[in-house]
């Protein structure tokens, strides 16, 4: 539609007739029954009681809802998982931000460091989980080389925390994801023109005030895109903290995703429907109100 | 342009709708249960039969389905589900995919979380049943009186492993004959400056077996009849007893000091190297001694003895690898020919079966090969006067193995632990349509 270029003035319009309606079909049935027949089911089923248990499927109107708010478990895997979010959103911009200003010269060395910051994106999550359980090991190889350099026996159990592993699997997730962050941050380094960063340095800004002043408020986009999609990618998160802890220890990294899982797994699929009903809904939530604050600050500019 | 699209948008939800609300996953039509047992050795050349296993049970039918494709001619397929095997069997059955053959856990949970009656052949009238040894043949696999697992191999009893050597050191002479010797054992080895038990509160699964043996003698009165009835609960003071005794003996330091970082790998290597006396687990837990050690050496060092409050009785539960279900798949002929492989399996097929795999014979005429671990022998001796654990006799299996773990790690009071376990019981109990939840 964006390729017609006269403007649609009047009751004709020409463009109806090159485009016919029929033409979205294809992509509108891709549509449906992979994206919104499985939505609408999702809604559907939580209010039924489908289990492996029994062939039929009722209607059960709230009563998935009430169970599960009646007690606590659905509310700490909620809370584990907003929290997990928000760290995941800040160590993953922190990370991408500081590898993009490094990184920000086009070297021939800067080119090559950049794809090797972009390799763990495009890794498979669940391995990069496994790897990071190997080495986190009270006998992996991080406490070997703490020991090698401390010069003492080292066995910090960095998984089997029940305050701190959250933010451990966090900084594991933040670190497969950064390099994405990274190539977005540069993307938007480079859209700052030249005369901006020349008329800074012409009235004596140093580096930090340059960043301050000029690259970081022109970088909005990029942080509105950066941290949306961390908060609320990670929000779905699963792969990393199943194969790191698989929720523990004593349920302290139970993301809502792996207590679905778990809960599908016993068989009660209209209970673990609601439970992905109720974490759509909380992204959803979440979504608009983050997005309209970080383009808020993007129109302050 | 945005109406009709709109319009075209919503009918074609309603049309999909329309399609895909009328699919009742999981529903089949119940036929009759079979009559026909066909002889071992009929002909079926042309007929593939499906088996369903786990990523550690899909070799276990090799000797068998090579006998079996040479004698009649049928081909047969074994299929990988992976784990978590009984989620991804559960999730495939509920969409409608079935095999002709499953291995599966026959328990009475496990059981009805496949919903038995509507997906599995009844084996009601199987002919192998009386070649069982007496005390094995109605042991698990009936649910509500129907018998719909067959089972192949010994089942796993839990009980306590234990390091032979160590105990000789110690001069134990006698397995402990009842809970109150066998925590005074412990108290005399920790004084000796051994560490008596060990326990994997990171792999978490192990940790359920402490509360079930002490429940051994509860179990043999009824417990589990009452909790499926809804008439005692996880809170109530047997299970809660077991849950406070487990805590206690924790935190009177009788257990490893990475008791909440130590692994199942852990565990074996723990137990065979001394540095822990006794674990208490179930078969699998031999099977990770196997991959360490070999049987001459496992003879020497590991032994096995029952452990429940009034004396040695086990508490046995049947996993996945021990027993196998036939679906009904709504085709008579593949149908019959499941049963068929089953009579096989479990006649003319057996002694070779556990000769290849090198596992206690369940049958009186058929003998146990002599290379089996002594230990696994002891462990299939307690079989015959053990009781049924919570997965073997509960009608829903709750996650009792994490609340405990949560309750090593310290983020739940044991008390929490009843509770959390209740309630998932209640849930579960309610969603297969229980009576008095």
């Amino acid at each position: 539609m964006s390729t017609n270029l006269t403007p649609a003035t009047g009751a004709a319009r020409p463009h109806r007739k090159d485009h016919p309606l029929w033409f979205l079909i294809p992509a509108l049935a891709v549509l449906v029954v992979f994206f919104f027949v499985p939505t609408l089911f999702n809604f559907v089923y939580a209010f039924t009681d489908w289990s492996s248990f029994k062939s039929e499927i009722n209607f059960a109107g709230f009563d998935n809802f009430a169970s599960l708010f009646g007690n606590g478990t659905l509310l700490n895997a909620l809370k584990v998982t907003l929290v997990y979010a928000v760290l995941v959103a800040i160590f993953q911009n922190l990370f991408g931000l500081g590898l993009a200003l490094l990184l920000e010269r086009d070297t021939r060395v800067n080119r090559a460091v950049r794809v090797a910051f972009f390799v763990p994106v495009i890794m498979s999550a669940l391995a990069v989980g496994y790897i990071f359980q190997a080495l986190l090991k009270p006998d992996g190889a991080l406490n070997g080389i703490i020991g090698l350099l401390t010069g003492s026996d080292v066995s910090i159990p960095w998984l089997g925390n029940t305050t701190w592993t959250i933010v451990v699997v966090a900084i594991v997730h933040a670190w497969k994801w950064m390099g994405l962050s990274m190539l977005i941050y540069l993307a938007g380094l480079k859209t700052i023109g030249d005369d901006v960063l020349e008329a800074g340095r012409l009235d004596g800004a140093g580096r930090w005030t340059m960043f301050r002043s000029i690259k970081f408020p022109l970088l909005a986009p990029a942080v509105t895109f950066n941290v949306a999609t961390a908060l609320l990618g990670s929000m779905n998160g699963f792969d990393i903290v199943q194969a790191t802890t698989e929720g523990g220890p004593g349920g302290t990294t139970e993301l809502l995703n792996i207590f679905i899982f778990r809960t599908f797994g016993q068989g009660l699929f209209a209970q673990a429907t609601t439970m992905s009903l109720v974490l759509f809904l909380t992204v959803t939530v979440l979504a608009f109100p983050v997005i309209r604050f970080l383009r808020k600050r993007e129109d302050v500019l | 342009m945005k109406k009709p699209f709109r319009y075209t948008l919503a009918l074609a939800a309603a049309g999909a709708m329309a399609l895909t609300a009328c699919a009742d996953p999981g529903a089949d039509s119940g036929s009759g249960g079979p009559v026909d047992w066909p002889a071992q050795d009929a002909d079926l050349s042309g007929t593939t039969l499906t088996i369903w296993a786990a990523q550690n049970s899909n070799t276990v039918p090799d000797s068998v389905i090579a006998g079996f494709e040479e004698l009649t001619g049928a081909e047969v397929e074994v299929v990988t589900v992976p784990d978590p095997y009984e989620q991804g069997v559960q999730t495939k059955v509920a969409t409608g995919d079935k095999p002709d053959l499953a291995f599966w856990q026959p328990t009475a949970s496990q059981l009805t979380a496949l919903n038995a009656s509507q997906n599995l052949q009844p084996l009601d009238d199987a002919p192998w049943l009386d070649a069982y040894e007496p005390e094995l043949r109605d042991i698990t696999g009936i649910l509500d009186g129907t018998r719909y697992a067959t089972l192949i191999t010994t089942p796993a009893v839990q009980g306590v492993y234990y390091n032979k050597e160590v105990f000789a050191a110690n001069g134990i002479t006698e397995a402990p004959a009842d809970w109150g010797a066998f925590v005074e054992l412990a108290r005399d080895l920790k004084a000796d400056g051994v560490t008596p038990f060990h326990e994997m509160g990171a792999d978490r699964w192990g940790t359920q077996w402490w509360v079930q043996v002490q429940l051994a003698d509860a179990a043999a009165d009824g417990l589990w009849d009452r909790v499926n009835a809804a008439e005692e609960e996880f809170t109530d003071p047997a299970i809660q007893g077991a849950i406070d005794t487990y805590n206690d003996l924790i935190e009177e330091g009788l257990f490893n000091e990475d008791i909440k970082t130590a692994t199942f790998e852990d565990q074996g290597a723990a137990l065979l190297a001394g540095d822990a006396a006794m674990v208490v687990q179930v078969n699998s837990f031999f099977g990770q001694l196997q991959s360490l050690a070999d049987t001459d050496e496992l003879n020497e060092k590991i032994g096995f003895f029952p452990i429940a409050p009034s004396g040695n009785v086990g508490t046995f539960i049947p996993d996945q690898s021990n027993a196998l279900v036939a679906f009904r798949t709504g085709d008579a002929d593949q149908e019959s020919a499941a049963r068929q492989l089953l009579s096989y399996w479990m006649g003319e097929g057996y002694q070779g079966f556990v000769d290849a795999q090198s596992t206690v014979s369940l049958q009186s005429g058929v003998d146990t090969p002599a290379d089996v671990p002594d230990a696994l022998l002891s462990v299939s001796e307690s079989l015959g006067g053990s009781v049924g654990s919570m997965q073997a006799s509960a009608i829903a299996n709750p996650d009792l193995y994490i609340y405990l773990a949560d309750m090593i790690q310290g983020t739940k009071t044991p008390a929490e632990v009843a509770e959390a376990t209740q309630s998932q019981f209640n849930e579960l109990a309610k969603a297969q349509g229980a009576e008095g939840f």
